[in-house]
């Protein structure tokens, strides 16, 4: 826009001398972050890409061209493919939760007459916190024995919880380990992750909600539109389109990069129930000296990420609201 | 009787948001209460939010010699004592303040500049540059760890300040967001200020940031939290130097040696880790949330 305004209005004092001055400026004050940018993060993605071809170690002078062979590996080798299972499944249960719970706080506490501002701090505590501290205290928290979870849902046995038939099984034979069963990990995981998250995206939904006009409701009372979901459905939720679009968008790549509760938690484990991609490149690529697959797995990974962000524009394009 | 149906609707949501409340706050309630107690309190999961707060024999005192009598404590003192003696704490804390103010401060230096030359002037190249920094955004620099790290290790910087500060120096988010901000500064601002013979460094600092604080701010918030927490990046390039842990290193060290006695002094290493930021969280709430809403996209 600025452009527009300086060429229509030529000023007498913007001559020929000043502005080969401010070029001469303008490239000078760029010109350290295009480096850094070019250094820091486009050079790695062409390291990254030519490694996953290759058989280098760190260490190691010489290496060898391999083709395709990391590739080949990572889509027919079990484990792998087991990395691929996990990182996806990981995604898919955590995106639509803690979108959903996000949406669901904000419209609850808008709702609100009083205590909105105490619910909002509350819900973001997580946010703030370490992740990494917090998972090893939910480690404990979940502890089959020590742990306050467990030890909780054991009060309940001998109550009417036990029609529930897992809650009867569980009285019976112990509550799950969590994180040490191949059955409950992953979600264990993707609990915790929910749990750090969802604040965040309520504090969005709250912020998209502030930018619904009110008068939409006003005109569509009039239409005879009263039932609170009918209100959500035609008005609210299409009205914070663009803000579902952005939270999820954030949301998955975000998820996509779980690592500290991994590292810290399981391993990977058990039985690579949580071996998540980001740990997957940590453990081969750098843990293991196998540079050559870890850059492999980086590609992989990078397509999954750009896959993400080139759909978000074709939604923000296609005009996500009024559609 | 509608007052009556939407005073049992406010209710309902009062109860829903309650519930989620308790088990958000669960495990803050569990770091706090665990860093109260003794071994034998955890143990046995007895003695309420602080614990019974029976008199415990501090060991490291009996190992430097001192009697029975004169090394007896209180688990909550003996707790925080162990968790800042069995393990340098406070240079890891320390190592946390110097990553992070450097982090920011190298991040202003040069995304500021940047931003302003792509948003106020006019120069070859400058949709190029600023093709490459909304490019850059697509790319999480944890997604490129391994071709980061090893370009470090091939210039010998793992294990340095170095290596925990370098990679994050340049924010293309930053330069995006400084730059979106600066678009709406009056050009007559920066005419006036050249009319007055300054130059464009004197313009930057001098003129264009002291209109960009709430910005500035915005992306200090968000750049420190996700730095003092950030717990992938220094496990990466720290391999052995404990006196260059960062907080969150610190802690899972302390997790390593896991034993059922570890539990109350780790739990106030963690208490102490998270302090910092909650508290400041608190202090600053509507700044906080603002300024990651508006910095969310990373």
């Amino acid at each position: 826009m600025s452009d527009v305004l300086m060429s229509a209005l030529p000023r007498a004092r913007r001559n020929a001398r000043p502005e080969a001055r401010q070029a001469r400026a303008g490239a000078i004050l760029v010109s350290p972050a295009v480096i850094l940018l070019i250094v820091i993060l486009i050079l790695p993605v062409a390291v990254a890409f030519v490694l996953s071809f290759s058989d280098y170690t760190l260490g190691r002078d010489t290496l060898e061209w391999v083709g395709f062979e990391n590739y080949a590996d990572i889509f027919t080798r079990s484990s792998y493919r087991k990395m691929i299972v996990a990182t996806v499944l990981y995604v898919v249960i955590t995106v639509p939760i803690s979108v959903g719970l996000g949406l669901g706080a904000a419209l609850l506490i808008r709702s609100l007459k009083v205590g909105q501002n105490l619910y909002k701090t509350v819900y973001f505590l997580p946010v703030m916190a370490s992740l990494l501290a917090m998972a090893i205290v939910w480690e404990f928290a979940l502890h089959p024995t020590l742990g306050i979870v467990n030890r909780t849902l054991a009060l309940g046995c001998g109550s009417s919880l036990e029609l529930w038939p897992w809650y009867a099984r569980s009285c019976a034979e112990g509550f799950p380990l969590w994180l040490g069963d191949r059955d409950y990990a992953l979600w264990t995981l993707a609990f915790i992750g929910i749990w750090q998250s969802f604040g965040f995206n309520m504090v969005l939904y709250l912020a998209g909600l502030t930018s619904v006009p009110r008068d939409l409701y006003g005109a569509a009372e009039m239409d005879g539109v009263r039932a609170p979901w009918e209100r959500f459905r035609l008005i609210t939720w299409p009205m914070l389109g663009p803000t579902t679009v952005f939270v999820v968008t954030i949301t998955m790549i975000r998820s996509f990069q779980v690592f500290d509760t991994v590292e810290a938690l399981t391993h990977g484990g058990p039985a690579k129930s949580t071996y998540v991609m980001i740990y997957a490149i940590y453990e081969k690529g750098i843990a293991q000296n196998l540079v050559g697959l870890g850059a492999a797995i980086t590609m992989l990974f990078l397509g999954f990420v750009m896959l993400i962000s080139v759909a978000q524009r074709r939604f923000v394009e296609r005009k996500v609201h009024y559609q | 009787m509608t007052h009556h149906r939407f005073s049992s609707r406010q209710t309902l949501a009062h109860l829903v948001l309650i519930f989620g409340a308790v088990i958000v706050l669960l495990p803050f309630y569990v770091m706090l209460t665990t860093s109260f107690k003794s071994s034998v309190g955890i143990a046995s999961g007895t003695g309420g939010l602080f614990g019974a707060q029976e008199l415990v024999l501090d060991q490291s005192c009996v190992n430097l010699g001192g009697s029975e009598q004169d090394c007896l404590t209180r688990p909550l003192i003996d707790n925080y004592h162990q968790a800042f003696t069995a393990a340098p704490l406070w240079r890891y804390l320390l190592n946390g303040v110097i990553v992070t103010a450097s982090i920011f401060v190298l991040q202003t230096l040069i995304a500021v500049p940047a931003a302003y030359a792509l948003a106020k002037l006019r120069f070859w190249g400058r949709d190029a540059a600023f093709g490459l920094v909304l490019f850059c955004l697509l790319i999480p620099v944890h997604a490129i760890a391994l071709p980061l790290y090893l370009m470090l290790a091939k210039l010998g910087l793992t294990n340095s300040y170095a290596a925990l500060i370098l990679p994050w120096i340049v924010s293309a988010f930053g330069i995006f967001l400084m730059r979106q901000f600066f678009m709406t500064v009056p050009d007559d601002l920066i005419d006036a200020a050249r009319m007055d013979g300054m130059g464009e460094f004197a313009i930057i600092w001098r003129v264009m940031l002291p209109t960009a604080i709430p910005a500035l701010l915005a992306f200090a918030i968000f750049s420190v939290v996700a730095h003092w927490n950030d717990y992938f990046w220094p496990r990466i390039v720290l391999t052995g130097d404990r006196n260059l842990f960062t907080p969150p290193l610190g802690l899972r060290e302390f997790k390593g040696d896991l034993d059922g006695d570890f539990y109350g002094p780790m739990m106030a290493t963690a208490t102490v880790i998270v302090t910092p930021l909650v508290v400041a969280f608190l202090l600053a709430q509507r700044r906080f949330i603002d300024g990651i809403t508006l910095t969310g996209m990373k």
